[in-house]
């Protein structure tokens, strides 16, 4: 047992504040929130559904009194950990607070609260010819405030930029309970930017109760390509030719033949099984330039060597194009029991020789490992495949991952693009920054949230291992 | 001993500029007693470990364009000029990236930039002279905000040292990164207080092959920015979006009025108008897109009020986008007041016709500036006669026209930055407004990174 100051008398303070059926504390109704979409897992002592920034505000006053450490969860399909609660403590879960609270036209704004869906978001602004434009391959089960936490990006951050462009204005819970907003509608408004800086914060510095989210017009036409390619490496050079060209598309993704077969094992996305990679390019604008760019991405594509390049502009033919794309995660279920996912960015111009050294470590471990990943930004995820059953597998995985996220480091790249740190690569941090470096973000962190409570034991490395998950159970794919 | 001859001694291979070259340095009528211009973020270092531990405050130069800015500093014993260190250090124009020492000029850059065909999409007041840290730290920008957005944009690395002479750096050089909280975001628009930055990498974009303008007449300033935030809701918007409007001006005493006429013949709406009220859209890009946004707002703005339309194209319309730009900051244009109200969008157009009655600009030789699609609105207010401006009673009045206008604008949820004024003006107001809120969490922040306070001491919005 851990020890814990979640006592029966903090349980019923808690449902003092939010009503009994909104604690949940019984050791079998707390195993779904035992886990997130990554590898690590930790039961947590007790979860509360808040309805309103008010409760939230009564329960971190609360936490706080009690010392009890806490994690917030939105949909738990983060992959670095950041909501497995810390030891001894609980979470605090934002799935009723999901209201969409307005979308303002004219300043081309929505004010969402955290558990809001990614994907609802959007759909709702394209009602008003708008779009929320960070689009997480997740963003079917993602949370808006789990999104601000990871700074989550997706296929069109290439062009629109990751959540942190995005977001204007929060309010936040701090850890003793004040509610406090920050950043502005007003975008040049003076003093230091909390709310940049809060975004990406991994959960450890408040909570946030409500969003104020940047919508962009929808563009007036959007052409996407499939490339096709015998090897993986006229891929990564078509990516450098399309850059060359002066283009930075609205998305640029590529799909690598293990993944290929993935995907073709469980629907037909129209991906011919000899193919080396897939490359997917959408472009986005006004007609006029999409034409003209549209001409510039095939010639580039055929130059590469595609050995075919198939081109939608229609809704529903784009659609047909991106099918395998956004199904890869949950196919990859047809090949190995589990997976494990690394999240590494380099400079794309070295993604032929990174890709290379992907799978000499894939040779070294014996072990597939398939890449799906938003390549106009250099955004590697490596996936490696294999079965937990087998002993020492689970170990070989993260040996793997750890040895690719060495050789992103090493080509002037960084452990991290969109995933976070949280405890899956918290000691992986000394790879990039100094002592002084991470010095200084444990200020940041102890400027807002002095305890220390939030979030505890993610990003920082402390030596601790991240918790061992029991090799019998699968992660979680999901289709997103 | 005094300072200037102490220096050298404690940091290595340094030496002091001349005592001569101190009046250059001098801020708010206060000269400091040594300036020192390292050459590199190691000696950067070792200036302020010196200066942390001997207690004294620091005031890092750039090219000193918006050295203005900001409240009176407290104390100011050194300062400490980077524009010895003005080096490309790294240039990926097919990644596109590039990392650059903090004393280059934005203007430099650009034109190194230029070379391998990209730019960083940032305007910058006096961007000969700007430096990128001071662009970074004021988190100044330009015209094309409205498509661009901001410094924090574009920042993706940053190497910064501290009030305690510790050189720290976050983010990275990969446009793409959760690798750590993003400091970069905290040190933009921080003006120097929490560290001093002294090398930046960035994200670049493609050159844009077109430029051009589109200069319109409104016969109002309510229906010129209802226009152009109607245009700017279009497929077809413009890059940026300014409405500006010279006051009941006699002669040709604004500069703003210079600013319509340079460019010998080439406006000739602006030139036959001294005072008057103007749209000026700004598009960059591909030719095609140039061409087709420039001629559907033409197509679109007359049906919205506008008259006179005018088009410029390449050299002229950027040569107009700078004056823009540097309009209030070039001495020649530099005004005896200047605001910068930054409201939602939604409340440009209410801000404008508070200011059109307020005493700041009624009957005075003053020019509002508003970017319309992105809600900066600037104020600026020049002499129009022999010092001392103002006049004994007037001051209390533009203090007070101040005052309210602040309270309206808090209304509206934005904040009014006095940019320029009188020194003396200084002791009795705050130029940054009402502190925010999380203004505990800044000092927080603040006393963490710069415990001494030896950082622009006093200069920042809650007296930081
Ligand atoms: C199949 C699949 C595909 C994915 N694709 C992408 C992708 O393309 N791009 C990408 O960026 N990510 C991707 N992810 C990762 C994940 O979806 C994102 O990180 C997402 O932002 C997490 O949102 P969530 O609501 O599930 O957060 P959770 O996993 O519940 O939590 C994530 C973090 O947010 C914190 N948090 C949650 N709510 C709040 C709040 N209100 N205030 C403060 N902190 C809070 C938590 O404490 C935790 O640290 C993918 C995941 C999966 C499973």
């Amino acid at each position: 047992m851990e020890s814990t100051r979640v006592n029966e008398n903090f349980l019923n303070e808690l449902r003092a504040i939010v009503g009994a059926e909104y604690v949940i504390s019984h050791p079998a109704d707390l195993l779904v929130y035992e886990y997130d979409g990554s590898i690590d897992m930790r039961l947590p002592q007790a979860v509360v559904l808040p309805a309103s920034t008010q409760e939230v505000s009564q329960v971190m006053a609360l936490a706080h009194r009690y010392g009890v450490p806490l994690a917030g969860r939105g949909s738990g399909t983060g992959l670095s950990g950041g909501a497995i609660a810390p030891p001894g403590g609980m979470q605090i879960a934002f799935t009723r607070m999901n209201r969409i609270l307005g979308v303002d036209t004219v300043n081309r704004t929505a004010t969402v609260e955290p558990g809001v869906i990614n994907l609802d978001l959007d759909l709702h602004a394209n009602k008003f010819g708008l779009r929320y434009a960070p689009d997480p391959s997740s963003q079917k089960a993602c949370s808006l405030g789990g999104n601000i936490a990871e700074n989550a990006g997706g296929p069109h951050c290439l062009a629109y930029g990751a959540t942190t462009n995005h977001v204007l204005g929060l309010e936040v819970v701090l850890e003793d309970g004040a509610v406090v907003n920050l950043g502005n509608l007003a975008r040049e408004a003076p003093g230091y930017d909390l709310r940049g800086v809060f975004v990406g914060s991994e959960g450890t510095f408040g909570v946030a109760t409500k969003i104020v989210v940047r919508l962009l017009p929808l563009p007036e036409t959007v052409k996407t390509f499939l490339g096709i390619f015998p090897d993986i490496d006229s891929a990564c050079t078509a990516v450098s030719a399309i850059i060359g060209y002066g283009i930075v598309p609205a998305a640029l993704e590529m799909i690598d033949a293990l993944s290929i077969r993935a995907v073709q094992n469980v629907m037909d996305a129209g991906y011919p099984l000899d193919a080396g990679a897939v490359l997917l390019v959408e472009l986005e604008g006004l007609k006029e330039e999409v034409s003209e760019t549209s001409q510039e991405v095939e010639a580039a594509l055929w130059e590469a060597g595609a050995a075919q390049v198939r081109v939608a502009e229609a809704a529903q033919e784009r659609a047909r194009l991106w099918l395998g794309r956004k199904n890869a995660f949950g196919a990859f279920g047809s090949i190995a029991p589990n997976y494990f996912l690394v999240d590494g960015v380099v400079p794309r111009t070295r993604l032929t020789e990174v890709l290379q050294r992907v799978s000499e470590v894939s040779q070294k471990y014996g072990m597939p490992i398939a890449n799906v990943f938003h390549a106009g930004d250099g955004n590697l995820h490596p996936i490696m495949l294999y079965d937990g059953r087998e002993p020492g597998a689970h170990e070989k995985a993260l040996a793997a991952g750890g040895e690719i996220l060495r050789v992103c480091v090493e080509f002037g790249g960084t452990l991290s693009g969109e995933h976070g740190i949280g405890l899956e690569k918290k000691e992986y941090m000394p790879l990039v920054y100094t002592e002084a470096d991470l010095a200084a973000m444990q200020r940041v962190r102890d400027a807002f949230a002095p305890s220390g409570r939030l979030n505890p034991g993610k990003i920082f490395p402390d030596g601790q291992p991240p918790h061992k998950p029991p090799p019998q159970r699968a992660a979680p794919g999901m289709v997103a | 001993m005094s300072l200037s001859s102490f220096l050298p001694i404690q940091c290595q291979g340094i030496t002091s500029l001349p005592a001569g070259q101190l009046p250059h340095y001098a801020v708010d009528g206060q000269t400091p007693q040594a300036a020192v211009r390292p050459a590199n973020c190691q000696q950067a270092a070792s200036v302020l470990q010196w200066a942390a531990a001997e207690k004294l405050s620091v005031m890092p130069w750039g090219g000193g364009t918006q050295m203005s800015l900001g409240n009176s500093p407290s104390r100011y014993d050194l300062a400490l000029d980077l524009r010895g260190m003005n080096h490309l250090l790294d240039f990926q124009p097919n990644d596109l990236t590039c990392t650059v020492e903090a004393g280059m000029t934005l203007a430099g850059l650009q034109a190194a930039l230029a070379q391998g065909g990209k730019f960083l999409p940032l305007e910058a007041p006096l961007a000969e002279r700007a430096t990128i840290g001071g662009v970074l730290a004021a988190g100044a920008s330009g015209p094309l905000r409205f498509a661009f957005g901001l410094p924090r944009d574009w920042l993706i690395g940053i190497g910064v040292v501290s009030g305690q002479g510790v050189m720290t750096r976050a983010g990275g050089k990969v446009v793409k990164n959760v690798t750590g909280y993003d400091l970069n975001k905290l040190y933009t628009g921080s003006l120097g207080t929490l560290g001093v930055i002294v090398e930046a990498t960035f994200k670049l974009s493609p050159l844009p092959a077109a430029f051009g303008a589109l200069l319109a007449r409104f016969d109002s300033m309510g229906q010129a920015v209802t226009a152009g935030q109607a245009l700017c809701a279009q497929v077809f918007a413009p890059q940026g979006l300014q409405v500006i409007a010279v006051g009941q001006i006699s002669g040709d005493k604004s500069p703003l009025t210079s600013l319509y006429e340079r460019g010998e013949g080439l406006t000739p709406p602006l030139q036959r108008g001294v005072g008057g009220i103007y749209a000026i859209a700004f598009f960059a890009g591909r030719p095609s897109a140039v061409k087709r946004r420039l001629e559907d707002s033409a197509r679109f703005l007359p049906e919205r009020g506008a008259k006179d339309l005018e088009r410029l194209e390449e050299a002229p319309a950027r040569d107009l986008l700078h004056q823009l730009t540097d309009l209030g900051w070039s001495s020649e244009s530099a005004p005896k007041l200047g605001l910068k109200i930054s409201v939602p969008p939604s409340a440009v157009g209410q801000v404008v016709a508070m200011l059109e009655k307020s005493p700041l600009y009624e009957s005075a030789v003053a020019g509002i500036i508003a970017d319309a699609g992105f809600g900066t609105v600037r104020l600026l207010r020049w002499g129009e006669e022999i010092p001392p401006w103002p006049k004994g009673g007037e001051k209390d009045s533009l203090m007070q026209a101040i005052a309210a206008l602040r309270a309206q604008v808090r209304a509206l949820g934005g904040a009014v930055v006095v940019e320029q004024c009188p020194l003396e003006w200084k002791s009795q107001l705050d130029v940054w407004d009402d502190a925010p809120q999380g203004l505990e969490i800044m000092r927080r922040l603040k006393q963490k990174f710069d415990p001494q306070s030896i950082l622009n001491p006093g200069r920042f919005l809650g007296r930081l």
